[in-house]
């Protein structure tokens, strides 16, 4: 009987976990009126900056979570390669679910890009050199932070007629942004420091455990007090 | 422990901790739909009258049979009404309209093309300011039953929100023909103002007022709204006989009370205009009192005391705004509320940004553009001002303060015809309108004389 119970219990969770991401419309995402009459060019900017903007200067989360990605490795290709990978995952996530076709809520997906940023910060701590499956995870990581970039652009809406040229435009914006922080990151601390014998010891660790403290207490707060 | 099983543990512990956030999740989704949403108690002399034990009496009702059967589709519905009423009266539009949502979600699930329930989340969604949704359900609800009058009320809200005015003027003309009510009346009021008939407005208005019982909540609403008419066109003394009525009708109604307010401070009587205000706020929490508050205590020259309400009034909006966070079926879009909010306190930039969020969700909307050229007005920004003031105008609307400010608009921009027009037009009846704007706009007009 207790068993029969917990089976139910058990199909219950997994069906709400599939049901949480493929969620019916339960919220409308906004529509951008106003950019629907405008030229593809305005639209393309303004999605542009917004994207931009979206990770520096707003994006403190996704700043760390960028930065974090850069300390394990110090080639600049390695580093672009895994935030690409990321702005390709977040590009899926965003379009579905600004189409609807996902839709997760926020007090799920913000904890859980927090526990991301911990995740990187733990791992450059664990491992001293980047593993094959950093770019999976990372890519795995994209599609949740696809789904809190979701929210956001929700704020401004798209237009309906250009959407496809909107969202992209935004994804520009944001792998840019991203490409800021790594140049910044490598220009500022891995060029002049990353070929120091104390470069592990003295830049690596006490930088991610500031990125992991900051994210561990998004972490919490996030998951607790929200 | 090796490093490999650091390692392995690590990876183990975020896996837990996902399922944590998730099950935490379901939990709490868990909790909030087996959440069981009561009346809260009133405030004020409105917890005295035998309506309030009626209603409460009608809750315990549906509630009661929604016990045995959830189902219950007259008992959700019910419950709903009440809810959506009470938000009105107690001004709790956040508690209130979640609990409605709750039990009209309810319905839907058991059959999504309920007209009832269509209806009730059209007006949730409007009132939460979530237009073009509100719209859409509305439009959805009409084509389930084209023949009621009440759809046509929600789609003459839906479309006067996101400006499409001819949809609104068609939607009003059939509601009025389907059912000649204070509903069909009040609307007709309120898009004949939009176009700048104020004789039209005011008599459409009292015909609203006559068609309504005296003393329900509705018909008070709608006579404050006559006496606003009222105000507007200068016409004070029968503006406060209808707040008067309106009180005598219906013993402390906040919205009469901050009508009297008004008043007083058009008399700059500051300090019962202050006991207005704050009577009608213990009342029913409006952040429209709020903001009085903060214009009559800066005349006063109580800065600190104005400077605590503008940043109270942007507290409220701003948690108001951010419940959609935590729950996704409601949130209050309030950002046109949050730039004039913003202005009171001289946060330009954030005025701004929030007047252009507003702008992106219904750019066809006149208030809308009012506010966005107002606060390029206020920044100094005077061409882009000029930009969206075309637009605010195009209804042809005289409301004294769209008028004033759109003088002022045009006068910085140069163009001092249309300044002197809009200004003479705006001041024409010496209308009640804030002191700041009415004298600045009397200042210009006098120096283009």
């Amino acid at each position: 009987m207790e068993q029969g119970k917990l089976n139910v219990q058990r199909h219950q969770f997994f069906c709400f976990i599939i049901l949480l991401f493929l969620s019916s419309v339960a919220f409308g995402h906004t529509i951008n009126y106003s950019l629907e009459k405008a030229p593809t060019g305005n639209v393309i900017w303004y999605y542009l900056k917004l994207g931009y903007s979206h990770i520096l200067p707003q994006g403190f989360d996704h700043i760390l979570f960028v930065a974090g990605l850069c300390l394990l490795s110090q080639k600049i290709k390695v580093i672009i390669w895994q935030a690409t990978a990321f702005t390709v995952a977040h590009s899926i996530t965003l379009t579905l679910s600004m189409k609807n076709i996902i839709v997760a809520p926020s007090a799920v997906v913000e904890p859980i890009i927090a526990l991301s940023i911990l995740f990187v910060a733990i791992e450059n701590m664990l491992i001293s050199e980047l593993k094959p499956w950093r770019i999976l995870v990372v890519f795995m990581f994209g599609l949740i932070h696809g789904l809190g970039f979701a929210s956001a652009l929700n704020e401004i809406g798209l237009p309906r007629n250009k959407f496809a040229v909107s969202i992209l435009s935004f994804n520009l914006g944001v792998e840019l942004g991203q490409i800021t922080i790594i140049l910044l990151m490598f220009i500022l601390i891995i060029s002049p420091l990353g070929k120091k014998t104390w470069y592990r010891k003295s830049v690596v660790f006490p930088l991610s455990i500031i990125i992991g403290l900051i994210a561990l207490y998004w972490t919490i707060q996030r998951i607790f007090f929200v | 422990m090796s490093k490999k099983s650091i390692y392995i543990l690590f990876v183990l512990f975020f896996l837990a901790a996902v399922v944590l956030i998730i099950v935490r999740f379901n939990a709490k989704q868990n909790k909030k739909e087996n959440e069981r949403y009561t009346l809260l108690e009133r405030r004020g002399i409105s917890a005295q009258t035998t309506e309030w034990i009626h209603t409460k009496s009608q809750a315990y009702n549906y509630l009661n049979n929604l016990e045995k059967n959830p189902n219950d589709e007259k008992s959700n519905l019910g419950l709903a009404t009440l809810f959506i009423k009470e938000a009105r009266i107690s001004g709790n539009y956040v508690y209130y309209d979640m609990a409605a949502m709750k039990y009209v979600n309810n319905v839907l699930k058991i059959d999504s093309n309920n007209f009832e329930a269509n209806l009730y989340k059209a007006v949730l969604y409007l009132s939460q300011h979530h237009f073009a949704y509100g719209l859409a359900i509305a439009q959805k609800a009409q084509q389930i039953n084209p023949y009621n009058a009440f759809v046509y009320g929600i789609l003459v809200d839906g479309n006067v929100e996101m400006g499409y005015y001819d949809s609104a003027v068609a939607n009003s003309d059939r509601m009025v023909s389907v059912r000649p009510d204070l509903s069909s009346y009040s609307r007709i009021s309120y898009l004949r103002e939009i176009y700048g008939d104020y004789p039209g407005s005011i008599a459409a208005m009292k015909m609203a007022v006559d068609a309504g019982a005296p003393g329900e909540e509705a018909t008070e609403w709608t006579r404050v709204q006559l006496g606003q008419l009222y105000e507007r066109t200068g016409d004070l003394k029968n503006a406060e006989m209808h707040y008067t009525i309106a009180l005598d009708e219906r013993p402390q109604y906040a919205y009469a009370l901050a009508g009297l307010g008004r008043i007083a401070m058009s008399t700059k009587d500051y300090n019962k205009a202050i006991e207005y205000y704050l009577k009608a706020d213990s009342i029913v929490s409006d952040n429209s009192f709020k903001e009085e508050l903060v214009d009559v205590y800066s005349l006063k020259g109580q800065n600190d005391k104005s400077q605590n309400a503008a940043k109270t009034v942007i507290d409220n909006l701003n948690k108001d705004a951010s419940k959609g966070n935590i729950d996704e079926s409601i949130g209050h879009y309030a950002d046109r509320e949050l730039a004039y909010a913003y202005l009171k306190v001289n946060d330009y930039d954030k005025a701004l940004e929030h007047a252009m969020v507003e702008y992106n969700r219904r750019p066809e909307n006149i208030d809308v553009n009012e506010t966005v050229a107002w606060v390029n007005y206020k920044k100094g920004d005077y061409t882009n001002a000029l930009k969206y003031i075309a637009p605010a105008l195009k209804t042809k609307c005289k409301n004294p303060v769209l008028l004033c400010r759109a003088g002022l608009i045009y006068y910085k921009a140069g163009n001092k015809q249309l300044a002197k027009t809009y200004l003479q037009d705006g001041l024409i009846n010496n209308p009640n309108i804030n002191y700041q704007l009415k004298d600045e706009s009397a200042k210009t007009l006098r120096s283009l004389l």
